[in-house]
């Protein structure tokens, strides 16, 4: 009997914490959309919500954060050249801390209380992953700028994404390394606790056997090591004439200056869009020093509308556009651009259109929708390293 | 089954479910922890074994939801038994790195192997902790933990966290009691990782990392090591205020830290460490209803210990 009456009130406490729980969200919630209400009253037509799905203090802060920034730079433009269907775009921004569970808690947040229209984000394969079911089934339109992994558009008709894909970009670059620049004998090394690079070594191996080179060793590194000498002698000892790894830049950089210690003047390193931050050469120093990598965006040799972009983008934010700032202002105009040929921005009805976009002229690329509603962005950007920075070395199209 | 589904807000439920995951993890790791005294700086592993393992058994076998549960639970548990083992006889600082490393390497496991999708990891799984669900299991584990506190097998847990060499005198096989709780903790990690793991949908080792647990354990240290009501608060505060300061967007993080250091610097035994919740409630409901208490016996509602 004592028993039970304690269980009961340590229920009855749970109960009312949770109240008061639900109690504070309501009350967050509610005035929200009395303030919208009389904005609206002020200035027809109400606001298209646009959600900004990323990480801002995590550790692919970076892109997030960059991603926002280019959409913000598009809905200006939007906005100031009227709307779109005569509404205005707003961004709705929140940061998930790179943690699976609040993001899966921000989507919700954004299809059930904000009532966006689309999602623009995330910029990593596996959180896109986690969110997009729940956005999906809410009717929400999802645009990924940077998911480049398998297994993201299959899950439903709102899923898309806007990236030059792994299996787009790997393939093209191996081409190059092994009919152009003529090396047979390549070092494979990957990343083994980074999807990303997993997945791209297995997209490189098949670029490289296609080709005819060989992959003369296999080495694996973690994400967070500092000490590669190990994976480095085998490589010595393999004989390869080129080092391909599929990882990101810090590993990048210290592995090259490893290979140059020890005695490996004239290998170089050829990689994903992975190694693509001035933190590569600022490890790797000359050690990187004519690496080359794929991008799906350059700010060199650009159309006159990219070359307009950059300019924009220089005076407002006072540094040079990167991929994700690309990709993140493209996202938001391909969002705009699907309303606008659907006659709608209701998202069952604008996706169709979405879906059926073809050679739209992004700053990231030309970017096509194929069947399966997986971009296809041309051209792939080969880049080398240069006085510590990319060099364009070729700009190869993608044939659809 | 679907009593509670739907009656909140989505949003509203995407928290709550996340905030009763929580509270199952928090309360396992509050029995090693906070009952028993053994740092565990490992609870996330136990947890990513549980949800890996559940997610096999709902994706390769297709088997219901429940099954999937039990399995995440009791594969927790067995690795709680294989290294419970050898490393509960290690104290303090020593067990404190001994489950570190597990952590480690169950983690570096996971990114090696193909069967569970290496680095890119399980994608796919069903949807199926749903708040129904989630409110049902928090109820039993926190019954579950009550009725454990009260019990002999508490009270030994109790005496070793206190004297472990003075509980042996009494005649408690310390080891015996300590590898029974670290089972019975690592299971309760398994369900909540199962929860996890059937929530998110999505699995990735990254996810598992020290970080993780050492935010569970934030969940215990704050709410009160060893209190129950205090353990269940920690994993309700901490999950929500990140929520709720989700309006002063980029001093979230800043906030969220310095509400940290606030109540360390004031309630260093935790939010409800020392408060004896039950008595405490009882007090004040019979002081509203007027009480036949004696102001003697009122005093006796201590904080501290």
């Amino acid at each position: 009997m004592i028993k039970s009456k304690k269980i009961f009130w340590v229920l009855s406490i749970l109960l009312i914490l949770s109240l008061t729980l639900v109690g504070c969200g309501g009350a967050k919630d509610e005035p929200a959309p009395k303030e919208e209400a009389k904005k609206e009253e002020a200035k027809a037509p109400a606001a298209l919500k646009i959600g900004f799905l990323g990480d801002l203090t995590g550790d692919t802060a970076m892109y997030g954060q960059n991603t926002l920034d280019g959409m913000k730079m598009a809905v200006e433009d939007i906005n100031g050249a009227g709307g779109v269907l005569g509404s205005n775009f707003e961004i709705v921004e929140a940061d998930h801390r790179y943690d699976k569970a609040e993001a899966a808690n921000i989507v919700q947040k954004f299809v059930n209380s904000d009532k966006v229209i689309a999602v623009i984000g995330d910029p990593t394969t596996g959180i896109t992953k986690a969110t997009a079911p729940i956005i999906n089934q809410g009717n929400v339109v999802q645009i990924s700028a940077g998911a480049t992994g398998p297994g993201v558009v299959e899950i439903g008709p709102y899923i898309f994404r806007n990236t030059l894909l792994d299996s787009v970009g790997g393939p093209t670059t191996m081409d190059y390394l092994v009919n152009e620049l003529g090396w047979k004998k390549v070092a494979l090394i990957t990343a083994v606790n980074n999807d990303f690079s997993v997945g791209l070594s297995a997209i490189f191996k098949e670029g490289i056997l296609k080709n005819g080179g060989e992959v003369v060793i296999e080495e694996s590194v973690q994400d967070g090591d500092t000490d590669f000498s190990g994976q480095v002698t085998n490589v010595k000892k393999s004989g390869a004439e080129v080092i391909v790894f599929s990882g990101y830049y810090t590993e990048g950089g210290l592995i090259m200056k490893e290979v140059r210690k020890q005695g490996m003047s004239d290998i170089i390193m050829v990689g994903g869009d992975g190694l693509q931050a001035p933190t590569f050469w600022e490890l790797g120093g000359s050690a990187v020093e004519g690496s080359v990598s794929y991008a799906g965006f350059s700010p060199e040799q650009p159309t006159p509308e990219v070359e307009k972009f950059i300019e924009r983008f220089k005076a407002k934010y006072g540094k040079a556009p990167d991929l994700f700032h690309a990709q993140g202002y493209d996202a938001v105009m391909l969002v705009a651009e699907a309303i606008k040929n659907a006659n709608s921005a209701d998202p069952k009805v604008f996706k169709d259109a979405l879906a059926k976009i073809q050679d739209y002229p992004g700053v990231s690329g030309n970017t096509s929708f194929d069947a399966n509603r997986e971009p296809i962005k041309s051209p792939v950007y080969l880049l080398q390293v240069k006085d510590s920075n990319w060099t364009l070395l070729k700009k190869v199209p993608v044939k659809k | 089954m679907t009593l509670l589904n739907g009656l909140l807000p989505p949003y509203i439920e995407s928290i709550a479910i996340t905030v009763g995951i929580y509270i199952i993890m928090a309360l396992g790791l509050n029995l090693i922890t906070g009952v028993t005294g053994q740092l565990s700086l490992g609870h996330a592993a136990y947890m990513s074994i549980g949800a890996y393992a559940s997610a096999i058994v709902s994706l390769q076998l297709g088997m219901p939801f429940i099954f999937a549960l039990l399995a995440g639970g009791i594969a927790a548990g067995i690795f709680g038994l294989i290294i419970g083992y050898p490393t509960l006889r290690l104290t303090g600082d020593y067990l404190a790195i001994a489950t570190l490393g597990f952590g480690e390497i169950v983690k570096s496991l996971l990114f090696n192997m193909p069967i569970v999708g290496g680095a890119m990891g399980l994608a796919g799984i069903p949807y199926k902790s749903t708040l129904t669900v989630t409110f049902i299991l928090v109820v039993i584990v926190i019954w579950m933990m009550l009725r454990v506190e009260r019990s002999r097998f508490g009270r030994a847990l109790l005496a070793i966290r206190e004297d472990d060499i003075a509980a042996e005198c009494y005649g408690i096989n310390t080891s015996l009691y300590k590898v029974k709780m670290f089972v019975l903790g690592t299971f309760i990690a398994g369900i909540g990782g199962a929860l996890w793991a059937h929530k998110i949908m999505v699995l990735q080792p990254r996810d598992f990392g020290f970080m993780k647990s050492i935010e569970i354990l934030n969940m215990v240290v704050l709410g009160g090591l060893g209190s129950i009501p205090g353990t269940v608060l920690g994993a309700i505060v901490l999950t929500s205020i990140p929520e709720v300061l989700r309006f002063s967007s980029d001093y979230r993080m800043l906030l969220y830290g310095a509400l940290l250091v606030i109540m360390m610097r004031f309630r260093p035994n935790g939010l409800l460490g020392g408060v004896d919740v039950t008595k405490l409630v009882k007090k004040s409901i019979k002081s509203i209803t007027g009480s036949n208490f004696t102001n003697k016996e009122k005093k006796k509602v201590k904080g501290g210990d």
